[in-house]
């Protein structure tokens, strides 16, 4: 290696240094804030460690809010929505991509046409409805409301597309039928499209603030969002407490991260490739 | 071939069976609100099967579900108490209260209300002026009926039921009423060796003695006083004197107080309202973390500060005067608002929804309340002698009770809320300097008549 | 029946059996909800059982005269035209930083995507001490670098909305790093042989290759960038609430606030239908864009 790349490696590695603490810098500043008083968390001139570490904030907050019933609750949202969302999704999509059935087509226009639609557009009418169906304030409407989307059908489509139809021709001179065809020979190569739906859905359902502001009055109802939330808005100077339920509600998160950054990472790739 | 076609039946068959087993475990997992959802349907759309309900779920032992929406719950403990009374009396019914922080309130109520649900079964409102909405959008049983069913007397009230009728008709009865106090840190006051705030002082007066009690600096620093984000804050000092209300044409009115509120903002004896919105700053941290001397703030802060010291949440001594008033207007002079409480008309249980209601608005729920330092609608003697004898109340704070006359802090008003979002907006950029005074009131005036066309 | 029709009953029952369960909660839950956000949007409604009332285009004409809507679709489009280049750049650059077989990819990766799944109220929360503007950190360096008077951030109009794209670039930025680190894995090491052959150096590398070799990609990051700013509301709801007065007032919190706050049905779907319009002319772009991208490629 010449001194001339050497130096270019030297930059590259002092930028990306310097942008990734850039980027951790609100999640140190929010873990050393969770161990001050509340006093000493905006206290002039700028300390950045805490005089002394006052565990004890952890403690506190679960006194002060059901922090453990938002996070079942969150991770129970999340993972039925998940499921729902991901077999429904391959199902329909297999049906869509490899069986030609009488009226196909339609149906699969009836998805286009909304597939542009962001949820934002029609909020209100579907509040409305679910309303009526007395779906509002459970975990079921929001269930419901979230795990049929447009996107999940027509990603794992582009996936189905992809396999090549003599495979399944000759599984079904094989003997197999449909639904074997489906579980043996396309869910497994499919596999890269399913982790990019999970990673997609687990995502949005687990960040999702907007649906759960509308839909949940109860508080042993709530998620994660609006639980911190409503710590925030309730505790409103107890920045140290706020930063300790905030550290609280990045850990499940972070360890899932951690576990599986690999499947995020693949899933969003191909996501992007496929579009 | 016939043996392929029993397979493919029964992979079929086995397909859809897995299929409904997903289903069914997901319907599972989610079964306590589901659950319980079907419970409150079946429970009746309609009184008559209500009544039977009540009678097999008192049979079986199991209570019937009473929902009250309320806000702020961890800091008002006053709701709770009254629910706990109330199951006292009505050990059939299990009270549960829906819980929304104070500042989404309306917009939350208005969500559930709209979501055509039984919950809550009993509102309680909490800025008047919305229950002329609910009415107009038929949310609110109709209360005329019960009431003279019932033969309730609502002179109790000293003529706050009648304020709250709407086409000569009965939604809602008063369930609180609150006006503004000066609340201060005797601690403070005694350390800077300065007086306690007197029941007689001026806005200017109280001004000054904010300047005094100004100390410190950083995070250490402590304000003579403490101005919360609210326009009530600086609207309610303007209409103290019964001259102008928030639907008035012309809001120049405001200007006087909008001057000062800014003023001691510059001088630093409050807060800056920049800071207390960033970082949506609750007043009862602040009071209670001592970083403030005075607050004016409503009557059901007393409930608050006793609690929260029997909870060892704080450890000095506060004290509670007479709100100041405006040059001219006699002291005593106050201002502030009624707390209706309603039932939602499409409420499943409407005989118990209505008797809670005539519980908590009773001279023994009143005394219920007042034991629970809240200030109840109900002003018989017996209540306002259980007032100022509360536990724990300031000897010197009875002033503060006396009270000669009352401005409502928003007249009900269908166009009130409204126009209450966007002349809350335009105080939200006078306050923050984006506006000088003599603009945002011109856009107030302006957006004031546009809301009010509509 | 034939054993041909038998044949053909058969499989027809097979494909709707497979897309029959989602087909049904699609059609409810989503389907009928947006054919419903048409019809409402000349409709006035206040979501009660009051019946609904046909008012034509009235809605769409209270559009055009409402200030707080124009203010609201300034607003979101000033987010776009801010939030899109800046998050772009930034993703792009590091991806093709982080690209150049660099040690510890993993912990770096992780630094720059850990905000994209990192819950949202959390996030805002923080930000908001940061951007404090008496006693916040940010100011608190600002001053002591020199500046007398640094902005007030979430409290200044001027301001407000700069914090919103700062904390939104950062969130987002990770989740398109990873689009582009998978399209540069795909590119040749072929074309940069060659380059260096030439004599090309890493910038021009990066100029002449990358960036042309990027160039569908980039079409597609700019494409869900936009669309996702339009969408915007989560973050503004948690870090500013749309103030300071309107400041930040987006076209969802517009469509928020009239469904929700005033309780106009109709006149929301109106403004939502804005929306859609908005997205549609995006998603056209697409369609038009991936054709020419496929010949291209």
């Amino acid at each position: 290696m010449n001194t001339k790349t050497l130096k270019s490696r030297a930059i590259v590695y002092g930028v990306l240094t310097i942008l990734a603490v850039g980027m951790v810098i609100p999640f140190v500043w929010m873990l050393l804030a969770s161990f001050k008083t509340s006093n000493e968390v905006f206290s002039i001139p700028m300390k950045l460690l805490p005089k002394v570490w006052h565990r004890e904030n952890y403690q506190e907050i679960w006194k002060k809010i059901p922090l453990l019933t938002f996070f079942v609750n969150t991770t129970k949202l999340t993972f039925i929505t998940t499921v729902v969302q991901v077999l429904t999704s391959c199902f329909a999509a297999y049906g869509f991509a490899k069986v030609k059935f009488k009226g196909r087509d339609i149906l699969f226009v009836i998805y286009v046409t909304t597939i542009a639609v962001p949820w934002q557009v029609y909020m209100v009418p579907q509040f409305a409805l679910m309303g009526k169906m007395h779906l509002t304030n459970s975990h079921l409407g929001l269930i419901l409301m979230q795990a049929f989307s447009a996107f999940g059908v027509f990603l794992m489509r582009q996936f189905m597309l992809g396999i090549p139809g003599e495979l399944l021709e000759a599984a079904r001179i094989d003997g197999l039928n449909e639904y074997g065809i489906f579980a043996r020979i396309a869910l497994p190569l499919v596999k890269p499209g399913i982790a990019t739906l999970i990673i997609f859905t687990f995502v949005n359902i687990w960040n999702d603030f907007m649906g759960p502001m509308i839909y949940i009055n109860s508080t042993e109802l709530k998620t994660i969002q609006l639980g911190i939330r409503m710590f925030i808005s309730q505790y409103g100077a107890d920045y140290a407490l706020i930063m300790a339920a905030s550290v609280c509600s990045l850990i499940p998160i972070l360890i899932i991260f951690m576990l599986c950054q690999r499947w995020f990472i693949e899933g969003i790739a191909a996501g992007g490739v496929k579009g | 071939m016939r043996f392929r076609k029993i397979t493919a039946l029964l992979m079929a068959a086995a397909m859809t069976a897995s299929l409904a087993a997903c289903g069914s475990g997901s319907g599972n997992a989610t079964t306590e609100p589901a659950a319980e959802e079907t419970k409150t349907q079946e429970a009746a759309d309609d009184g008559v099967k209500e009544e039977e309900a009540a009678e097999t779920a008192d049979a079986s032992g199991e209570k019937i579900k009473m929902t009250v929406s309320v806000w702020d719950n961890a800091s008002s403990p006053q709701f709770q108490s009254m629910a706990d009374a109330f199951m006292e009396k009505h050990p059939e019914v299990e009270v549960e209260l829906i819980d929304t922080q104070a500042d989404e309130y309306d917009n939350k109520l208005t969500v559930m209300l709209a979501g055509g649900d039984s919950d809550p079964d009993v509102i309680m409102v909490k800025n008047a002026e919305t229950q002329v909405t609910m009415k107009d959008k038929n949310q609110l049983l109709e209360l005329t009926d019960y009431i003279a069913r019932d033969g309730i007397d609502l002179s109790l009230y000293n003529g706050a039921a009648e304020q709250l009728q709407m086409d000569g008709k009965q939604y809602t009865l008063p369930f609180r009423q609150d006006w503004y106090m000066l609340f201060y840190n005797k601690d403070l006051f005694d350390a800077a060796g300065v007086e306690y705030p007197s029941d007689d002082m001026t806005w200017d007066e109280y001004e000054e003695l904010a300047k005094k009690m100004t100390s410190g600096e950083g995070s250490e620093k402590v304000y003579g006083s403490h101005n919360h984000t609210w326009m009530a804050l600086i609207s309610n000092w303007a209409v103290q004197d019964g001259q102008n209300t928030l639907m008035n044409e012309d809001y120049s009115f405001l200007k006087p107080y909008y001057e000062q509120a800014l003023r001691m903002q510059d001088e630093g004896t409050v807060q800056s309202y920049a800071n207390l919105k960033t970082g949506s700053i609750h007043y009862t941290s602040v009071f209670e973390q001592q970083q403030c001397a005075m607050l004016p703030m409503g009557s059901w802060f007393v409930a608050t500060l006793i609690q929260d010291k029997k909870d060892g949440k704080f450890d000095f001594n506060w004290g509670v005067t007479k709100i100041p008033h405006p040059e001219g207007v006699p002291a005593g002079a106050t201002v502030g608002a009624v707390t209706p409480i309603a039932i939602n008309a499409k409420t499943d249980v409407p005989e118990q929804a209505w008797e809670f209601v005539k519980f908590v608005t009773s001279e023994e729920g009143a005394g219920i309340l007042a034991d629970n330092s809240v200030f109840p609608a109900v002003s018989t003697d017996s209540v306002v002698e259980k007032l100022s004898s509360m536990e724990n109340f300031p000897e010197d704070g009875k002033t503060a009770l006396e009270i000669t006359s009352f401005a409502f802090d928003r007249p009900l008003d269908a166009k009130m809320a409204p126009v209450r979002k966007v002349i809350e907006e335009e105080h939200d950029l006078i306050m923050i300097g984006e506006e000088d005074i003599d603009t945002g009131i011109a856009n107030m005036n302006e957006r004031a008549a546009e809301a009010r066309a509509e | 029946m034939t054993s041909r029709q038998k044949r053909e009953l058969k499989t027809n029952l097979v494909g709707y059996s497979f897309v029959i369960p989602n087909f049904i909660g699609y059609f409810i839950f989503i389907f009928v909800p947006v054919c419903f956000s048409f019809v409402l949007s000349v409709m006035k409604w206040d979501g009660s059982d009051a019946p609904m009332q046909f008012v034509g285009f009235q809605n769409f004409v209270k559009l055009a005269s409402d200030s707080t809507f124009i203010i609201s679709f300034k607003n979101t489009i000033w987010y776009a035209v801010f939030t899109v280049p800046l998050t772009l750049v930034a993703s792009l650059l590091i991806a093709v930083m982080l690209n150049s077989k660099i040690k510890g990819i993993v912990a770096y990766r992780t630094a720059f995507f850990f905000p994209y799944v990192a819950s949202l109220v959390a996030v805002g929360a923080v930000w908001n001490m940061l951007f404090q503007p008496e006693f916040g950190p940010i100011n608190e360096i600002l001053r002591a670098l020199g500046v007398a008077n640094p902005p007030k951030w979430c409290a200044s109009t001027d301001w407000a909305m700069w914090v919103v794209i700062i904390v939104s670039v950062w969130k987002y930025m990770g989740y398109y790093m990873v689009v582009y680190l998978a399209a540069l894995q795909g590119i040749s090491h072929d074309l940069y042989e060659a380059a260096e052959i030439d004599g090309a150096t890493g910038l021009k590398k990066l100029r002449y290759i990358t960036i042309p070799m990027l160039t569908p990609t980039t079409f597609f990051v700019v494409i869900m960038l936009t669309i996702q700013c339009f969408k915007v509301f989560d973050l503004i709801y948690v870090m500013t609430g749309g103030g300071p007065g309107r400041a930040t007032n987006v076209l969802v919190n517009h469509i928020y606030n009239a469904a929700f706050v005033d309780f106009k049905f109709g006149y929301a779907s109106a403004s939502a239908l804005v929306l859609f319009a908005m997205v549609l002319v995006i998603t056209l772009i697409q369609l038009w864009g991936e054709k020419k991208f496929t010949d291209f490629v």
